[in-house]
């Protein structure tokens, strides 16, 4: 069976197993760079106690491999369009199934290791990619910019990529078996894949756990969150509740406040006497482990779905 | 009853249906052991339908089958016992010939490989070709001696001549033949070239319009089988023992093919023997003829 397996999707392995090896070649390359100038500069901050901007530092002549690294986030989709998609299909769709399930192994056998390989390569190299990444985004996480919980660089770190790519590989598996055609499931496991995390990380992530919800002097900027934040709503309000998030009108503003227009920090305290006052809701940093925690259950679980489907499917249907 | 006397094939009125479309109805047959059997019958006739049931590829939705006293199922005993080449020779076309021996090596138990590989070099296929690069001839071949190096009871193929030039598929049945030859071993075999089976095949089953017209040993179809030629009559003139399968009147004569159960006592018929691919032609046609002429009182045999 392993052997059946290999054979035929060695060539997959080999061209993943490049991809990695070059991605892992620009990022340690890179990345020992980074690391390299953040610490000589945190020894520098150490001696003359003025540090300057590290995130100036971070982003030197490095555009095109920070793209690569945004980039990463497509590997479960692709894995699971080309990977997961065609495992199955492109038996029912060329007939070779009549073969694999008249062999001295059952169907659920057969299927069992089908899944059990592509479940265990997906993760592997989900995992991969994330711990290169989490290790190539060591300093700036560490700087905290970019913020490590906003969409795009919490979905390529920790263990987010390991489940994505579990999930994308199991949608594709679940899709083949029931179209059993290559086209259309690898169609389906697309739009399906990326419907999916779109509506999640805008509709659901910042849900998971009640964000935190602070009051701060009026028209507070998002950088008055705790370092590393990830600020889901930033809304300046009036006494009245009237919402001044875009800026306040003369005739709005209190009248012992007018006279101050020309000097914004002294217009603010006026303001903020008069119980004008911004709300911040946001997540705070330490929640990284949690929100990924949560997220990627939702995504094991979903995949556990999908594989119990594809095994409902595959061994009640007729070749 | 001993193994010796469970028959390979035997179902009791197998049916599968999909939707509302019966694509086999009805079948009941029982197939000695050792026996090679022609499955004959027009397109779309239930051919595939019955022997994806009897591989344990599809699941019947009436009746029963059994292949060597066991419901074919997904147990790995059964798949074991049984060898199958499904229509179009499915193989992996990306992979070479070895690469396909060896994953036949790591599927089965109870794999011949030494068999399996005098037998590609026997026939001059090289094991390092990709399949996708081998002619139809040798694609069957690679097939074949996949299915037997399993070492079956059972040997399942499914118009496994069909796309083959005359001269491959002579040597296919050549070596059909030869694996017959060697061992404990039943075959069933579609086609709708019967010419070719009849050479290596000694049992017959002909499905037509989803339901099986006609089973038994080859030997004894054709003696049981004769053209009737004589004077025109009406249906009613002809004797009992006498059963219409086809019949063709002109002016003055009547010509039946017809099955016989006992010696003919009219002395009017002339009497001579009839060829298989003719008997099976008429059975074929059986459903024509019963709306054409006014004679024909054959109905299907079960």
């Amino acid at each position: 069976m392993n052997a059946l397996i290999w054979r035929l999707h060695r060539n997959q392995a080999y061209t993943a197993g490049a991809a990695l090896a070059a991605l892992t070649c620009l990022l340690l390359l890179t990345g020992i760079t980074m690391a390299h100038d953040y610490h000589a500069f945190l020894a520098s901050c150490g001696t003359t106690r003025s540090c300057g901007d590290a995130t100036q530092l971070l982003f030197r002549g490095d555009g095109a491999i920070t793209t690569l690294v945004d980039a990463t986030m497509a590997v479960p989709l692709l894995l699971g369009v080309f990977w997961g998609a065609p495992m199955l299909a492109r038996e029912l769709e060329t007939g070779t199934h009549n073969l694999a399930w008249t062999q001295g192994v059952t169907r659920r056998g057969w299927l069992s290791r089908n899944v059990l390989w592509a479940l265990a390569a997906a993760a592997a190299f989900g995992t991969a990619t994330a711990v290169l990444v989490s290790w190539w985004r060591g300093p700036q996480n560490a700087v905290g910019v970019p913020v490590r919980l906003a969409t795009f660089t919490f979905d390529i770190q920790g263990i987010m990529p390991a489940a994505y790519t579990v999930f994308a590989v199991a949608l594709g598996i679940a899709a083949g078996t029931i179209f059993k055609r290559v086209l259309p499931a690898m169609a389906v496991t697309f739009t399906a894949f990326a419907g999916l995390r779109f509506l999640i990380a805008e509709y659901a992530r910042p849900h998971y756990l009640t964000a935190i919800t602070k009051s701060l002097p009026p028209f507070s900027g998002n950088q008055a969150a705790p370092a590393g934040s990830w600020v889901l709503s930033n809304a300046t309000l009036g006494p009245n509740g009237r919402n001044y998030t875009t800026g306040i009108s003369y005739q709005d503003t209190p009248a012992a406040c007018r006279s101050l227009g020309q000097q914004a920090a002294r217009q603010n305290s006026c303001l903020s006497s008069h119980g004008f006052h911004t709300l911040i809701t946001y997540q705070p940093a330490s929640r990284f482990w949690a929100l990924q925690g949560i997220e990627a259950g939702i995504f094991i679980a979903l995949a556990a779905a999908l594989i119990i489907l594809a095994y409902r499917v595959v061994l009640t249907r007729d070749a | 009853m001993s193994a010796q006397d469970v028959p390979a094939i035997r179902t009791a009125g197998l049916g599968k249906r999909y939707g509302s479309l019966w694509a086999l109805r009805d079948c009941s047959v029982s197939v000695p052991r050792g026996r090679v059997t022609a499955l004959v019958g027009p397109n779309g006739a239930g051919k595939t339908t019955l022997l994806k049931i009897l591989v344990g590829l599809s699941a019947p939705s009436a009746g029963e089958a059994s292949v060597l006293g066991r419901p074919p199922g997904q147990t790995t005993e059964f798949l074991a016992s049984i060898g199958y080449l499904a229509q179009d020779l499915p193989l992996y076309s990306r992979l070479s010939v070895a690469d396909h021996l060896e994953i036949g090596a790591n599927l089965n138990r109870a794999w011949d490989a030494a068999g399996a590989r005098a037998r590609l070099a026997g026939l001059g296929i090289p094991e390092d070709r990709r399949v996708s690069a081998l002619s139809g001839g040798q694609r069957a071949q690679v097939g074949l001696s996949m299915a037997l190096a399993k070492r079956p009871r059972v040997l399942v193929l499914d118009e496994p001549v069909a796309a083959l030039d005359p001269l491959a598929r002579r040597e296919f049945l050549a070596s059909l033949t030869e694996a017959v030859a060697d061992g404990d071993l039943s075959v069933i075999m579609s086609s709708h070239l019967l010419h070719d089976l009849q050479r290596v095949c000694d049992h017959i089953i002909l499905l037509a319009a989803s339901r099986t017209q006609l089973t038994g040993d080859i030997d004894h179809v054709l003696r049981t089988h004769r053209w009737l030629l004589g004077p025109r009559r009406k249906a009613t003139d002809i004797e009992p023992g006498i059963e219409v399968i086809k019949a063709t009147q002109t002016a003055n004569q009547t010509r039946l093919l017809a099955r016989l159960s006992g010696p003919v006592l009219d002395p009017r018929w002339e009497i001579t023997e009839v060829g298989l691919e003719d008997i099976v032609l008429a059975y074929m046609g059986q459903d024509d003829a019963r709306t054409a002429g006014p004679l024909t009182t054959a109905r299907p045999v079960r």
